[in-house]
Formats: C-alpha cells, structure tokens, sequence
C-alpha cells in the first residue's frame, strides 16, 4: 500500500513535439480507487504509464509514498499493471505466466508455488494453471492478467482499460471482481478508463482529464452533482448534460432565451450581477426535466418541438429542438406517450439547474447556503 | 413497391456476383492441379533416386528405367572412397555455424529495429534491404581480395563469414516483420515483471518469435547448403570442400559419373529434408500453440 503524488507532471515528446500531459497536479491517498477517466487522447494512459515506469517524466514530480521514482525504472517501483490487451506471454501457460514477476525477483520456488496457487484459488483459475493463453476466454485471460498482477503483492495496482476487451456481461462481473480485490487487498488502485460507468462504479474518486489537463478530481457523485465546467458536465452523464445559451437578467435572477426560463435562485446577486445581460450557457441533466409542473413558484421551464422519441423500455428519451441549433433530452417515465413535430413544455426545479461561463465554460458556483440545496438533492438522489 | 420488396428480391442471375463452381467440380480441378505439381516436382527426385542405386553404364543404356539390380553398395562408396563423409562434415559445419550466428545476430538486429526508436534506424533498415535487391554476385570479387587480406580464404570460417554476411540482410528483413508484430504490451509487462532489455529478447522475443525464425532457419539452411559459386571460388583445398563442390568433382570435362553424381546428391539431400521436417513440423507446431493475441 502507498501513497502516490504526481506534482505539476508534464509529458511532451521531443524538445518541440506536444505536450500531451500538463502540469497534473494528483495526491492519491494510500488505499484509493482512482479512476483517471476521459476521453481517447486525453493523456490518461500516459499519465498511467508514466507511474509506471514506462514513459519518461518530462517535468515535474511523481512520488510513491515520499520516494521520487522520476527515474527509477519500472522493475524498482513496486508497482503492477494490467493492460487492455492482457499482454498475457503466449509461449507459457497461466501458472508460468503467474510465476514469471516471481521468478526475477529471486523469490523461493515453494513461495512461488504457494502465492500462485493462492490466487489461482481466490480467481478461479486453478484448473487452468496448465493451459496457455491462446486456450483461454476472453473472461479467463483478464482474470489471469488480473492473477498476474495480484501475485507480485505490488504497493500500487495499476489498470489501463481492463474491461474494454470484454463484452458488456463479462465486464459487469470482471468490474465485480476488481472491485472485491479491491475491498480485499486494500491495496493503492490507479485505473484508466473512458467509460463512465466504470468510473461512477468503481472509483473512490475520479480525476476527469481533458486535453493533456485535470479537468476536475472528486468523488464521484460529487462530480456527478457539481461539475466544474462543461465538459465535465457533459462527460459524465448519459445522457450528456444539456446545455443551452441564455442571457442573464440580475435583477430579478432569471437566465432567460426565446424558449427558456430559469430560476436561478441558488446564486447570489453579487455573482449574477457580474454576468449581467451577458450571454451564459444553463445546463440542466436530462433526468432532472419533466413534463409535469412541481409544486412552487419558481420553476424552471423549457419549451420546444419533439424531433424524436426513443421509447427505451425502462424510460423514454424525449429530443427537443428548442431553436438556434441547439437540441436537449429529457429522460421520463416510461409511461410517457409522445409524437414527432409536437409542442411540448419541460420543467425543472431551480436546484437542477447549473450556470456556466460562456467563454471559459467554468461552472458559475452558486452561493454557499444553496451549496448546502445541492448536496441535499445528491443525498436524497444517492439514497 | 415497398422498400422490404426490394429488400427481399435479392440480385437477380444476371447483375449478381457469380455463382460459385459446383463442389466436386471445385475439388477435381483441385485435385488434378496438385496431381500436376506432384508430379512435376516429385518426378525428378525420384529419378534421381532411382539413378543413385545404378550404376553410371546402367544409366547410360536405359537412363529411365527402374533399378532392376539396386547398388547400395554406391552409398558407402561415395561415403567412404569418395570423401562425401569429410565433404558432409565440411558443409555440416559451415552451414550449421553459419546459419546459428545468423539467426542470434539477424533475430537481434531485427528486434532492435523493430522495437527501439534511434536516430538512423530507417537508414539502418534501408541500407539492409537494399542488399537484398543487388545480386550476391557482385560482391564476389570484393570478398574474395577482402578474405586474401584477412588470411581467411581457403578457409572453412572465411567461408562461414561469407555466408552470414549473404543471409542476414534477408533474416533481418523476416524477421524485423513479424517482431513488429508482437504487441508493445508485451514488452511494456515483462518491464514490469522485472526484466531487463537482453532478458526480454531471449525470454519473450526467441520464443514468441519461433515461428519466424524457424522459417529463417529452413531458409537459409537450405540456401547455404546448397550454395555452389562462393564455395567453388572460396575454397580450393580438396579437403575442404562443401557438398556441392564435392559432387562437382564427379563431372569431368569429357565423362560424368552419373551413378555417383545421383548418389552425392542423395547424401546432401538428406539433411535439407531433415532440417525441413523437424523445423517446419515440430518446432512451428509446438511454439505456435500461445500465438500472439
């Protein structure tokens, strides 16, 4: 178990190439599931292979439990991986490929034999010790690359997109899996994915990356419920936040547009009144919009013409044009019936509702007493 | 008309794809196809084979006809009263040192190209597969005053470098494809095990890497085995002669012995079969059971 800060970690290949990992700025505590999650060529897998040993540190400083490792190599950290591929050796059989970290490492053949047979027992892979990779499932070699990383009893556990490989059942259980190992080893866990999912589920915390930067780190309903920017807010989420322009009116704290009227009752007048009649972008999540009005004054409202209905089973996907190019979902019940080209009013209670800046997309933080509004509204959400 | 119809109607005869040759149609054709090559390439072995057990006058009364009396005794002549056991030995050596150092060398050069970034290992790699475009013939004269200056011609290691220096550019060029191949995470794992650059290469490159060079192996066991025009420039010592010299020495400028020529050639035959089964067979089959995945 460790504790790993990455301090300003910069990645750039070459003197002038890019710079696809900048300044990030990480503490992850000895125990934690950190999810580093975004999407493809986000620099969330060379942020990985750079604790690992695998990539050069280009600036910066990454330490593993107050030890700087910038230029230890891989072998020395005391750190596993398991890769998206499995990157299983096809020459050696599941017990060869268990016992290979092992055997490099001087370790006694009896300890040898006892640490692979124990994990072989805790996955299930005991009787597949003698077959080769080649003869095992999808399913079966991730849990031998999980075996694999597990027996070297590392300080950090390090996962760079385990589950894409593996179909949408296979990858329910194996997430099962890790998260039990998890709870079980309390060991230091780093893992990489794009998959929300994956990272609402399994993450004690999640640093969203974007473009080389760390968009936003928090636990993960926290992150859910108080994005920091837009992409944040449109990342997690599916679907996606919607998000629409509006202008502001300080007054009488109200973002309004030709089909949008919104409370905004959470941010104070001071805040507001620095956006005064400029332009803003409100967003609402999809699961916060409904057709019937609640119960209050100010509610929030959003008019605009069905452009499609996709009827999911336990919920329908309602698509609204609401003019100037922007479309917005409403998630309702499954009960809903609705028709193509129609008029329709959505409503949403003024805590739904989140304010951004429109140039830099920052999150516009609402004042501290509604702060205390949202995290009731995750709480009752969460329970 | 609906679009299901149309969906439905399918491509008419006429516009579609063309329609596949009925099955046992498809297998004759097959099957006569192979029967020819069979033939084409198994008949001239065979002859030989059946000229190795006659004797030369035999052959020149009737060079088509079956052995109707079969001379083994023409093997341990040629073994024994004709040096094909010192001409063996001497090919044996050559070609196995040879082919053992290209393969290390070539297997390692390739690997370095294929999985490390350095400056000029295009120019590396193009320099390599330009030599195999140029007849090895060219470089002929060059070797031969560079093996004079080295003391080494007229020498069975001169001869050994010659070869490595012919074969490797086609090993590395095999063998720099298939490592490329073999996924980066594998290497990127075995770092984390523990391992270091050398013990990557002889723990996970050689073995995931048989297939290839078991192809390399055969390849150029053959090819060397059989090389005649450096040996004959080469080597001038009648005791150091390879296989393929050996034989030549049966073919005067006014009478060949066929008999012999047909034996010789048996004996050097051999162990290009040999090679080819336990490399093609064995090795390929049980080092390709964990292929790359």
């Amino acid at each position: 178990m460790a504790v790993v800060r990455l301090d300003k970690i910069v990645k750039r290949y070459g003197l002038t190439g890019p710079t696809v990992v900048e300044n990030v700025d990480l503490n992850i505590a000895d125990g934690e599931f950190m999810v580093l999650l975004g999407p493809s060529g986000c620099g969330k897998s060379t942020t990985l292979r750079m604790i690992a040993g695998l990539e050069t540190i280009s600036g910066g400083t990454l330490s593993i439990d107050g030890r700087v490792v910038n230029n230890v190599p891989a072998k020395d950290r005391d750190i596993a991986m398991v890769f998206q591929s499995y990157a299983l050796y096809p020459h050696m059989s599941v017990a060869d490929n268990l016992a290979f970290g092992l055997r490099r490492r001087a370790i006694p053949a009896a300890e040898i034999e006892r640490r692979v047979k124990g994990v072989a027992d805790i996955l299930g892979l005991a009787p597949l010790l003698a077959r080769r990779p080649a003869a095992l499932s999808g399913g079966q070699r991730q849990r031998v690359a999980l075996g694999r990383a597990m027996v070297r009893e590392p300080q950090v556990f390090l996962f760079d997109e385990p589950l894409s490989n593996l179909d949408a059942a296979l990858r329910v259980n194996t997430r099962s899996e890790i998260i039990k190992q998890h709870n079980r080893l309390g060991s230091t866990m780093i893992y990489v994915t794009h998959d929300q999912v994956e990272a609402m589920t399994m993450g004690t915390r999640i640093c969203v990356m974007n473009a080389g930067k760390v968009a936003q780190i928090g636990a993960p309903l926290e992150v859910y419920w108080q994005p920091a920017n837009t992409f944040v807010a449109r990342f997690l989420g599916s679907p996606p936040m919607n998000l629409m322009p509006a202008t502001l009116s300080p007054g009488n704290r109200r973002a309004t547009s030709p089909a949008l009227d919104a409370p905004l009752g959470r941010w104070s007048h001071a805040t507001l009144a620095t956006y005064a009649g400029k332009t803003v972008t409100l967003g609402v999540r999809a699961e916060d919009l409904g057709l019937e009005k609640p119960a209050g004054e100010a509610v929030g409202a959003i008019r605009g013409r069905t452009v499609a209905v996709e009827p999911l089973g336990a919920e329908t996907l309602l698509l609204l044009d609401i003019g100037g190019g922007t479309e917005i979902t409403a998630r309702l019940p499954r009960q809903v019936e609705a028709f193509l080209d129609q008029e329709v009013e959505l409503f949403f209670r003024p805590e739904a509702a989140y304010l951004f800046d429109a140039e830099t997309g920052d999150a516009i933080a609402p004042a501290a007493d509604s702060a205390t509004v949202v995290s009731a509204a995750v709480k009752r959400r969460t329970h | 008309m609906s679009q299901t119809a149309v969906l439905d109607a399918g491509p008419r005869p006429s516009e579609g794809s063309p329609r596949p040759l009925p099955r046992f149609f498809g297998r004759g054709a097959l099957a006569f196809v192979l029967g020819v090559y069979t033939i084409y390439t198994l008949g001239p072995f065979l002859w030989l084979a059946t000229m190795s057990v006659r004797t030369t006058a035999e052959i020149s009364a009737a060079p088509y006809a079956w052995p109707s009396t079969f001379h083994w005794e023409q093997y341990r002549s040629a073994w024994v009263d004709s040096d094909f056991a010192i001409y063996f030995w001497n090919s044996t050596l050559v070609v196995v040192g040879a082919v053992a150092v290209v393969t290390l060398i070539g297997a390692a050069a390739a690997h370095a190209l294929a999985r490390y970034r350095f400056r000029g290992n295009r120019l590396i790699y193009a320099v390599l597969f330009s030599s195999i475009i140029f007849p090895p013939q060219i470089t002929l004269i060059s070797l031969y005053q560079i093996l004079v200056e080295y003391n080494l011609y007229n020498s069975l290691l001169g001869l050994a470098l010659v070869y490595v220096s012919l074969q490797l550019p086609l090993t590395v060029y095999l063998l720099e494809g298939f490592f490329a191949r073999i996924p980066q995470d594998l290497f990127d794992a075995a770092k984390m095990d523990g391992y270091g650059d050398l013990e990557i290469f002889w723990r996970i490159v050689l073995p995931v890497g048989m297939p290839a060079i078991a192809t390399t192996l055969i390849l150029n066991f053959i090819q060397l085995w059989n090389e005649f025009l450096f040996a004959v420039v080469l080597i001038t010592d009648p005791d150091k002669r390879t296989l393929p010299i050996g034989i030549r020495a049966f073919m005067g400028d006014h009478f060949q012995d066929i008999g012999m020529i047909a034996t010789g050639v048996m004996v050097s035959v051999i162990p290009v079969i040999v090679a080819y089964v336990f490399f093609s067979e064995k090795l390929i089959r049980g080092m390709t059971a964990g292929a790359i995945k």
